[in-house]
């Protein structure tokens, strides 16, 4: 799996495996009581927590499952909620292109990645055909 | 599939259905209930479906296009769709996924989707 | 120099060095006791003279020091109490209210920033949904310039407010504004407008009249003035 570099000083919360559609709904929830208990507000609780939804879909979809961390800590200057959805997938091609609005390969509606990207505050996607795919999305308070 | 799976119960009065969505849908969940509002307009000759979604904390693009998809079928169907309730960080989140759903009708509590409803098969 | 006066000397030196190190180890009552008058103890009333001052010095900058973290602790604290006033601040200056049945307006007055015009968004969304209100009026005669970001974020509000069932107008673009936003390329023809606040009630009414049976309400409004 392709790792981001991160930083030791960040709080692992949780980590686990995504194996069904179950898992997702799951994952999206203790996405929003994580944010919750940050003290987000309630719109911001719920970018994060659609955000993760469309990364969590992708992943299933294309890949099969995957790995979810949560992760919290200082990115940026600010306290954030920091995601990230590791998979050993086809990877993505042209990412370029998978980052445009209206763009899908598959059964989605191309608003997975680009949709994801507008509703946090940082997002940062590496891919390699044949490795898998890794996105990381940052929402802070 | 899981046998104890929900369903999400389907109320019928006068011309109209009336659905509550209450749980955190997963996409299958999701395309499972679009299915059976379709046949559910079919059987009963409902002229209209109010689909309640004040409950629901998030809806993804995936829950959206289930939502636009199934208004666009049931018109083609000659039945009337009105999602009912959506909270404010909802229908924030979606206007920034870039989901505007257009051409669906909403309205903001059950009493003024099932007047809404009661004008459009009147007319 | 005999043996018993070396002998002495380095027990001198010693008991020297030992002070010394405790004195580094932060034991500051310590002084060197000498009974000889010779050329040591110079030396050693230097030394106890060097540790005074370093007592001193040391307590005055260990009370500098409560000093300051008091005063830092003061300012921390004034800097909530600032950014708990920004906060609210940002809630009144955007006041939604209920003018009549099934009507909320809301008068922005002032430079808008992205961040206050999301905050604006946020609570004209949930008081739409906390009234039941099917038509909100969002007047912006009192706004000077907008940017493309401003701009965005009122298109954003209006579609929002569709998703819920209401009808957001808006009102009162000046010429300045109106030239910004063509000359943005933003394109705001499928929110409607209208050239006053004035105007923009009179279709609210008449929309209500049309929305609830038989005119009550624009009677009622006229009754009232006539009163």
């Amino acid at each position: 799996m392709i790792e981001l570099t991160s930083d030791p000083g960040w709080e692992l919360l949780e980590e686990h495996p995504l194996e069904t559609e179950f898992d997702i709904v799951k994952a999206r929830q203790s996405v929003r009581q994580f944010a919750k208990d940050a003290g987000m507000g309630i719109v911001d609780q719920t970018r994060i927590t659609t955000a993760v939804s469309e990364l969590l879909r992708n992943m299933y979809m294309y890949a099969g499952g995957g790995i979810i961390r949560i992760q919290k800590g200082l990115f940026d200057h600010h306290q954030s909620l920091i995601i990230t959805c590791l998979d050993e997938g086809p990877g993505i091609d042209n990412v370029e292109l998978a980052m445009q609005d209206g763009y899908t390969s598959g059964q989605g509606m191309g608003y997975g990645l680009p949709g994801a990207k507008r509703l946090v505050d940082d997002f940062e996607l590496q891919s390699q055909p044949g490795k898998g795919t890794t996105v990381r999305v940052v929402k802070w308070k | 599939m899981l046998v104890n799976e929900r369903k999400i119960p389907i109320i019928k009065i006068r011309d109209f259905l009336i659905v509550s969505i209450q749980v955190d849908m997963h996409d299958r969940l999701a395309l499972q209930l679009q299915t059976q509002i379709l046949e559910e307009i079919a059987r009963t000759h409902a002229r209209g479906v109010l689909i309640d979604i004040s409950t629901l904390e998030m809806v993804d693009s995936f829950i959206g296009r289930v939502l636009s998809g199934m208004a666009s079928m049931a018109s083609i169907m000659d039945a009337a769709v009105v999602i009912v309730g959506m909270q404010p960080a909802v229908a924030i989140t979606l206007v920034e996924l870039g989901l505007e759903m257009p051409g669906v009708e909403t309205a903001l509590n059950m009493e003024l989707g099932m007047e809404m409803l009661e004008k459009r098969v009147n007319t | 120099m005999n043996e018993t006066n070396i002998t002495n000397a380095k027990q001198r030196i010693e008991h020297i060095e030992d002070i010394l190190s405790s004195v580094a180890a932060g034991d500051l009552d310590l002084r060197i006791e000498s009974e000889y008058e010779d050329d040591l103890t110079g030396i050693e009333e230097a030394i106890n003279l060097l540790i005074d001052d370093l007592t001193h010095e040391l307590k005055k900058s260990l009370k500098l020091k409560a000093e300051m973290e008091e005063k830092l602790l003061k300012i921390q604290e004034q800097q909530k109490t600032i950014l708990q006033q920004q906060e609210d601040l940002m809630e009144l200056s955007s006041p939604v209210s209920k003018v009549w049945e099934n009507i909320l307006i809301l008068p922005v007055i002032g430079t808008l920033d992205s961040q206050r015009t999301q905050v604006m968004m946020e609570n004209l969304l949930q008081k739409i949904v906390a009234t039941g209100c099917t038509t909100a009026i969002l007047d912006i005669t009192g706004v000077p310039t907008v940017d493309t970001q401003v701009a965005n974020h009122l298109l954003k509000t209006v579609t929002a407010a569709r998703l819920l069932g209401a009808e957001c107008i808006v009102s009162g673009i000046s010429p300045a504004i109106a030239q910004t936003i063509v000359h943005l390329g933003i394109n705001l023809s499928n929110i409607l407008t209208k050239a006053t606040l004035q105007d923009a009630m009179i279709y609210a009414l008449r929309k209500n009249e049309q929305l609830i049976n038989g005119k009550v309400v624009l009677n009622q409004a006229i009754n009232e003035e006539t009163i």
